[in-house]
């Protein structure tokens, strides 16, 4: 298959899916500095979107900003239809719709892995504790270490403590999943453990945002790649456009030199 | 039970039990290396050893000198725990210390871990007690000799005559004896415990604990401890009486109790009721403190002729009208027919207030409170309308609610029947743990409060909370005391008092919790930005995030700075004396040298009350130590 029926298949199964993620002219700034201008986008249900780009760009700013961890000053946010404003009621329902994985893991170190999955259902979904546990154990499972339910999260190596972070976010049941450098933190050994998973989920049809410099795993799984530089959109593409053909200079600047 | 297994492990790990021990240095040569490694390390160790040498002597010469009137603080034992409470109420202090022993029981059963001690260490505390005592009777001067009359004889320069060393020593049989007896208890100890294959024979902790607590009360059926009474507004001794004979039953039913409390806590704990007991127990421990002050200082003497005309069927009406009230009012056909009859209950309940402010017409306050609380239930009737179950809870809920509050009620308005003698409220070391386990109790959520208050993100909180706690830390506690003590009464209106303890006990509170606030926000600052990122990506409101993540993580971190307030907190309670209260160092320091039969003195009574303090303290430091290295396990 060639590439431009690569793209235009890529095209075509996204073209009709109904919008997830719609953000038109994102402004952000942290006092003069500006580090989002006017970002636009949409992702589409079920799309797994990359973004990349060089430290500093703006990414993780972006995808902060789309579950409310950062307030956008410009512009909107759109997410499943309910626009992010500073209506408390809209930001907690667009909370429970989007899981968030970090960079740094951000498990709850007072509570068991068990404890840290079953918290949201429990307390947020008011799911009935017995069956947020079966469900806990079943992610844990899913995650490849159904072992560790009883322990604390200091006792796993970092490769377990995101897989147990990216158990806790799918436990709330998301629509969508941010993940914001996930495997950045990881000893080399581990970042594949990680990233076999994402990618186990990507097939399985959830809606993704993934901030990572892992271009393999762009490559391999995601419907398209945003190239982000100085807080704006570079260039937007296929995997295959983008690493075989991209049109920018800065793109081509910035795959030279981490590939 | 998964929880414990690790602990356990970490704990034994940490005494050194491993299968392979490190090579132990021989007795020389651990010398060597850590005191007389070089000339200056050697200096030092004979300095310090001297040093040590001349306060071990002091202090020896000090206890055992004949100057000493030990039998002061053996007769005013009774003046230092509770000072004037009537003897004839004594069984209600019994009760109470009972409820609390049997509680420390049943909670040791349920919670505690304590594993085990290896006889071997056993043994070399038993030596080393031994060795200790022994080097005592060698360390201590000489007996003085006396003349006759029992006048201590001086030499001609003018310094006392001791007997000779020798001499000495056999005058110290008896503690001889004893240091023997338990040197050669452990060192057959030692001997019969020290090879590889019984190294590791354990004793649990419980019962060792359990046993030592068991010999101290035995003590209490050998050694008269003296009795000294407090009758009409004057101390008497009864040479005749000893605490021991009037304490020594009760004691040994407190002993009796606090084993039948541990194998209870041991069956629940084996039970599937344990995750219950555990909340049970600390609730228990939550309330206790109040109802006992209630069991040992107020017995109300109820006018059974009021109690059955007015109070029972005052209550009834209010909890059998309201009650048929709100099952009207949540009938699922009410309407706005419910929200207008809300609204008149209301607007009667508050006109009773008014009524009472102007004198028009008399009511019993509880009625007034009782209707206050049926409009309130009223007006949260709508939300009960539905299924039966839902109706039949909001009913069931208001006749608890008009149980509890005619009761309180009817037991506040009579009069206590426990008659303190002269017009002291309850002192010595009950008044001291009273107001120590109080202020702690009720300083401790406020305090967290303020902390969440100074580090809230609202403005208003903020600025409340930060110059609340900076202008209390910013005064002397005792001047705290002295404002609530003297100054509030003069603020209150007309009519309305607050007793003197009530006042400082608030006071008390109201400084303590500053110094918590600051404890808990140290904590607070310490944990990171991404689990408040976390807490909120998984959706929870700021209410259980702060609820779930963030304060169990900041108390933790806090553990040694709250456990260094609570200690200060239960010191500082000696300041009460300051403002006319009769705590226990004032016992010692001024009722005990004020008694004709031991005027002046004070110094006996003094050094007790600094080792009773000291082994509280101990305590409390030393369970905090534990409780650190238990929570961490979650941090590693």
């Amino acid at each position: 298959m060639s590439i431009d029926d690569a793209t235009t298949a890529a095209n075509d199964r996204l073209a009709d899916r109904d919008d997830m993620i719609v953000c038109v002219n994102v402004d952000k700034f942290y006092g003069d500095f500006q580090a989002l201008k006017g970002v636009t986008a949409t992702i589409k249900e079920g799309e797994v979107a990359v973004v990349c780009g060089p430290s500093g760009s703006g990414k993780s700013t972006w995808i902060r900003c789309i579950n409310r961890l950062e307030v956008h000053q410009g512009g909107d946010i759109v997410v499943d239809g309910i626009e992010l404003t500073n209506d408390l009621r809209n930001i907690e329902k667009i909370r429970s719709e989007v899981g968030m994985v970090f960079q740094q893991f951000n498990l709850f170190p007072h509570l068991t892995v068990l404890d840290n999955i079953t918290l949201a259902p429990i307390w947020v979904r008011k799911k009935p504790r017995a069956e947020a546990e079966s469900m806990a154990r079943a992610l844990l499972e899913r995650v490849g270490i159904p072992e560790q339910a009883e322990k604390f999260p200091g006792q796993l190596s970092g490769g377990q403590q995101q897989r147990v972070a990216i158990a806790r976010s799918l436990a709330m049941e998301p629509r969508v999943m941010l993940f914001d450098e996930p495997t950045s933190a990881l000893d080399p050994e581990m970042i594949k453990e990680v990233l076999d998973v994402m990618k186990e989920l990507a097939r399985s049809g959830i809606t993704m945002m993934v901030v990572t410099h892992e271009m393999g795993f762009a490559r391999e799984v995601a419907d398209r790649i945003m190239f982000m530089e100085g807080g704006e959109i570079v260039e937007v593409g296929t995997p295959e456009h983008f690493f075989t053909n991209p049109t920018e200079d800065r793109t081509k600047l910035f795959l030279s030199q981490i590939l | 039970m998964e929880e414990e297994d690790p602990i356990s492990v970490a704990l034994t790990q940490e005494e050194g039990i491993s299968p392979n021990e490190a090579p132990r240095l021989s007795v020389g040569q651990w010398l060597r290396t850590n005191l007389f490694s070089n000339w200056a390390n050697t200096v030092l160790t004979i300095l310090g050893a001297l040093a040590a040498f001349l306060v071990l002597r002091g202090v020896l010469n000090f206890v055992f000198s004949e100057n000493r009137e030990w039998v002061a603080v053996r007769t005013n034992l009774r003046a230092l725990m509770t000072l004037s409470y009537p003897e004839s109420q004594y069984v209600r202090v019994w009760v109470a210390l009972g409820f609390v022993v049997g509680l420390a029981g049943l909670s040791a059963g349920i919670w505690a871990n304590w594993g085990g001690l290896p006889l071997r260490r056993l043994s070399t505390w038993f030596m080393g007690v031994g060795g200790l005592i022994a080097l005592c009777v060698v360390v201590r001067e000489p007996n003085v000799l006396v003349d006759s009359e029992g006048k201590a004889l001086s030499t001609l320069e003018g310094s006392l005559q001791r007997e000779s060393f020798g001499a000495a020593m056999a005058d110290r049989v008896d503690w001889w004896i004893a240091a023997v007896v338990l040197f050669a208890f452990g060192a057959a100890l030692w001997s019969r415990y020290s090879s590889v294959e019984r190294r590791h024979v354990d004793l649990p902790i419980t019962s060792i604990v359990y046993v030592g607590i068991g010999i101290a009360i035995l003590t209490l059926w050998v050694v008269p401890y003296g009795h000294y009474a407090f009758v009409d507004g004057t101390y008497i001794a009864e040479p005749g009486t000893t605490v021991a004979f009037s304490t020594q039953m009760p004691w040994t039913v407190m002993w009796v109790l606090l084993g039948l409390g541990f194998f209870v806590g041991r069956f629940l704990r084996s039970s599937r009721y344990v995750g219950m007991s555990k909340a049970g127990s600390n609730l228990l421990w939550l309330i206790c403190p109040f109802a006992l002050f209630w069991v040992v200082l107020r017995d109300p003497a109820l006018d059974y002729g009021h109690v059955i005309s007015t109070d029972l069927p005052m209550g009834l009406a209010f909890g059998l009208l309201g009650a048929g009230a709100l099952w009207l009012l949540t009938r699922s056909d009410i309407g706005e027919a419910g929200r207008i009859a809300a609204t008149v209950l209301l607007v009667v309940a508050i006109f009773n207030w008014v009524a009472a402010f102007f004198g028009w017409y008399p009511m019993l306050q509880k009625a007034r409170i009782s209707f206050l609380l049926l409009a309130l239930a009223a007006l949260l009737a709508p939300n009960f309308i539905g299924d039966i179950a839902k109706r039949r809870q909001l009913v069931i809920g208001w006749l608890g609610v008009m149980a509890l509050v005619h009761y309180l009620a009817t037991m506040i308005n009579t009069p206590s029947t426990v008659d303190l003698q002269s017009d002291e409220f309850l002192g010595g070391l009950g008044l001291t743990l009273f107001v120590a386990v109080i202020v702690v109790i009720l300083s401790f959520p406020l305090g967290v409060l303020l902390a969440l208050g100074r580090t809230s993100k609202f403005p208003i909180f903020r600025m409340l909370s930060t110059s609340y706690i900076e202008v209390i830390r910013g005064v002397p506690l005792i001047s705290v005391l002295i404002f609530f003590s003297v100054m509030v009464p003069l603020f209150l209106p007309d009519g309305m008092e607050l007793a003197e303890l009530a006042a400082v006990l608030t006071g008390y509170t109201l400084f303590s919790a500053a110094y918590l606030a600051e404890n808990v926000r140290g904590g607070l600052q310490s944990i990171t930005k991404g689990q408040y990122e976390a807490a909120d990506a998984i959706g929870l409101t700021a209410a259980q995030r702060t609820g779930f993540i963030v304060l169990p993580q900041a108390l933790t971190v806090s553990i040694p700075q709250l456990v260094g307030q609570v200690i200060s907190s239960f010191k500082e309670t000696s300041l009460l004396a300051i403002i006319g209260l009769f705590d226990f160092l004032r016992v010692a320091n001024s009722v005990i040298p004020a008694q004709s039969e031991f005027m002046g003195v004070k110094r006996e009574g003094i050094l007790v009350v600094a080792m009773i303090y000291f082994f509280f303290n101990f305590v409390i430091s030393k369970y905090s130590q534990r409780l650190e290295r238990r929570v961490g396990l979650g941090e590693r």
